[in-house]
Formats: structure tokens, sequence, C-alpha cells
């Protein structure tokens, strides 16, 4: 089947060069999902695409072709959000990295685009990003078939905020008993990052535990390059 | 019919090189063995001989044949100034200004944190290290204007100034000559956030 769209909202998640002159890239768009496309000649000199195809930068994209790997047939920048600086940019790769590794090809998540061009309208006015990462992580994990209860322990018993719990990913929290030795989470901490209220400083600090705990539970072990390049540059 | 081993490894060697598939490996090999021998050898020759030669400058990381290269030992060029860029080629374009006097340091790359390259693939420690040598004045920062080129000079610009180390970035916007109508926009939108004042 071969079908042409046009004129389609999309982030550049990745590039890699291939032959000489084009590359293919790895695109997220809002009505197909991710997609990878051949970019003919992309890697000219003088190529029109140089300008266009930058990551975390809104495209509107247009492709065709039936295979695995569509032919971008015409890209054009749409602007409005600054670039990425500093350590927002290495967020903003963390990011790209969860969606490469975790989303699969041409499955259309348009909630997990919005989540995902939010969490980069922040990254690029350089505020407060905690939130935001959250807010996506909990959006990815919920749009590829792991949606967190927060609410009810795993008998379905209503999360206690003061009481202390363990999360056992793709099954939930079950409360803690008082002698357990493993890090455990305050029901508060639950509670707060189902209503996306990250005032409080433990469930700031608590809740990213959670997320790395579950993101390296559904990575199967696989080591986050960003992440790892993201921690060896504050020890420098 | 299998092809003679040598020939066979001739031509998935020539593979290695960026672009050349299978088709166009064995269209190299048979042009260099059947039309052009000398050539073949001379390429032979001077591969070997730049594997056997070449190694990287002590002092600026790029190729070089001795361990200062020329430029890096000329008393001709100002110490005080070190510029740094991704690649060779973006040191010879920096050359060809010939507004540049002073010295540079290549990195071989620029951070890439979804290939997997960071600060230590790019041995950020050995440009600290030459930029903290006392004589260096200014480094400039003239890695791409990339993502991967602006994370560089984001992060070699803190961990420089860590050190003490005064830092500049070279200036973007519209080229020489340009006309905005004829700008991509990303570069026009750009130049606008980073517009200075002007009199
Ligand atoms: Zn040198």
């Amino acid at each position: 089947m071969k079908q042409r769209f046009d004129n389609q909202r999309a982030y550049l998640l990745h590039t890699y060069p291939y032959s000489e002159t084009s590359l293919i890239a790895d695109v997220f768009s809002r009505e197909h999902g991710r997609i990878p496309m051949l970019a003919k000649g992309a890697r000219r000199p003088r190529s029109a695409l140089r300008g266009v195809l930058i990551g975390f930068q809104p495209l509107e994209l247009g492709w065709f072709g039936g295979g695995d790997v569509k032919t971008l047939a015409k890209a054009e920048w749409v602007g409005g959000v600054p670039l990425l600086r500093g350590r927002c940019l290495l967020l903003g790769y963390y990011l790209n990295e969860l969606l490469i590794r975790l989303l699969p090809r041409e499955d259309a998540h348009a909630i997990l685009f919005d989540a995902y061009e939010e969490a980069l309208a922040t990254l690029a006015a350089g505020t407060a990003d905690a939130p935001e990462l959250r807010r996506f992580e909990k959006a990815l994990l919920r749009e590829i078939g792991y949606g967190l209860t927060l609410d009810k322990d795993v008998r379905g018993q209503a999360i206690r905020p003061e009481a202390h719990y363990l999360f056992y990913p793709e099954r939930g929290p079950i409360e803690a008993t008082a002698d357990e030795s493993a890090p455990t989470l305050a029901g508060k901490t639950l509670l707060d990052l189902a209503a996306d209220d990250y005032r409080d400083p433990r469930t700031l600090a608590e809740s990213k535990g959670l997320m790395r705990q579950l993101m390296a539970h559904h990575l199967n072990g696989q080591t986050l390059q960003s992440r790892r390049v993201f921690i060896e540059l504050q020890e420098f | 019919m299998a092809l003679p081993g040598s020939l066979d490894a001739l031509i998935e060697a020539l593979r290695c090189l960026p672009g050349v598939g299978p088709k166009s490996a064995q269209r190299m090999a048979y042009h260099l063995l059947q039309h052009d021998p000398r050539g073949a050898e001379r390429l032979s020759a001077a591969l070997s001989t730049a594997l056997d030669r070449l190694c990287h400058c002590s002092r600026c990381n790029n190729f070089a044949e001795s361990e200062v290269c020329e430029r890096c030992a000329s008393p001709k060029r100002d110490a005080a100034l070190l510029c740094v860029v991704e690649m060779p080629a973006d040191l010879n374009i920096m050359e060809q200004t010939h507004a540049y006097n002073g010295l540079y340091y290549v990195l071989m790359g620029r951070l890439s944190p979804l290939d997997g390259i960071g600060p230590r693939e790019l041995a950020f420690d050995r440009l600290l290290a030459r930029a903290g040598d006392g004589v260096v004045r200014e480094v400039i920062l003239a890695t791409n204007f990339t993502n991967e080129g602006e994370a560089t000079a984001h992060y070699l610009s803190e961990m420089l100034h860590a050190r003490g180390i005064k830092v500049s970035r070279i200036a973007r916007g519209v080229p020489v000559g340009g006309e905005l109508e004829y700008v991509d926009a990303a570069t026009v939108a750009q130049a606008l956030i980073e517009r200075r004042d002007y009199s």
C-alpha cells in the first residue's frame, strides 16, 4: 500500500547516516507515531533539509512509501520554540531516548505527542522541568500499556498518605511492613503523583526514584545512554 | 562460483569506506586491479605509510607526524588563544579565514548522548588539561550550531569557567552577503533571539 501524507506535525528524535549523502530520520509524528524515514541527500552540503531537520523543533513533514522505512518528501520548520540549551538539552535527549527505546513503530500516540510537546516547551523555557518530565513518563507508561495505579494498592485498598509502600512494576503498590528493609514510598507521594502535584520536595525526590525504577524495568536492563552521559558530565 | 580469497578480502575491506556497499566495493576492486594497478599500488603504499606515521598531536589532537605538530610548535602562533573545533575539516575552514592566529584543539567528535558519545569518549580531560596549561588566556568554542555542537559547547564552557579560564563562542546568524528573504527561517529566528545592541 503506497500512501502519501502531507503537513504532518512531527519531531525529529534522532538521525542515522545512510550512504554518503542521506540519512535515516527517526521521526515522532502526532497522527502516525514513530516512523523511520529516508531523507535523501540530507547530508549534501547544500541540502535544503540541513537547516530544517533539527531535533526538539516542531516540524511539518510529508512522506510516502509502503515499507517499514518511508521516504521523506517534504520538511518544513514550524518554529516558535527556542532551541534547548545546556542541561535542558540533555533532558531532551533523555525524552527522545525513552521514545526510541520504548515506543513501537507506527503506533499513533497523540496524547503522548502532546505530553512530549509540553515537556519540550518547558525545557525550552529553561524553567522547572521535573513536573513535566514526570507527566511525560506517566503518559509514556500509559501509552505503552503499563498505566500506573497510584490511588489503590494491589488489593484494591485506598492509598493512605501516611502509610509506606513498595511499588511492584506491572502490579502496583503494596503496603510495606514496619521492618521493610527495601526503600519505600510514602502514600502521599503516590497520591501527589496521581494528581501531578510536585510541590512537596519528598514527592519530587521519591517520584523521580520510582520513575527511574519503572523505566529500568521496561528497558529490560538496557542502559540509557543519555542518562549515562548526563551523569558523566556532572562528574567532570 | 566463489571469488578467489584475496579478491573477496579486498572487496570486503573496501566496504569500510563510508557510503560504499557491496556493489560499489566490487566495482572499485575490479577497477583498481584491471585498469589501474599502479594507482592501486600507490593507494596501498599511502595507506600503510599514513597508518604507520600518523598519530594525534599531543597539543591539538589533530593528525600529525610528530608528537607536536608544526602548527602547535610554531612561534608565530598566539598560544594564548585556543580554538576548539569538532573535526579537522573545521580547523581547515578556520585557517582559510586568515582571521585567526591562535592555536586549536580538535575534539574528533561532539557530545552525542543518543549515540553514547560522552565526555569520556571525547577525552574532555585532555582538553581541560591542555586549556589549563597556564598560557591559554581564552578558549574559543567553535563547535557546530547543531544540538550536539551546542551541548558540547555548553558543557565545555561550564568546565572551563569552573577552572577560571575565559570562554567565548563564535557568533551565529545570517551569512555574510545573505539576504533575509533567502535565509532559512530557523537561522533568522535564532539571529533574532541572539540580536545585540547596535550603535
Ligand atoms: Zn598540534
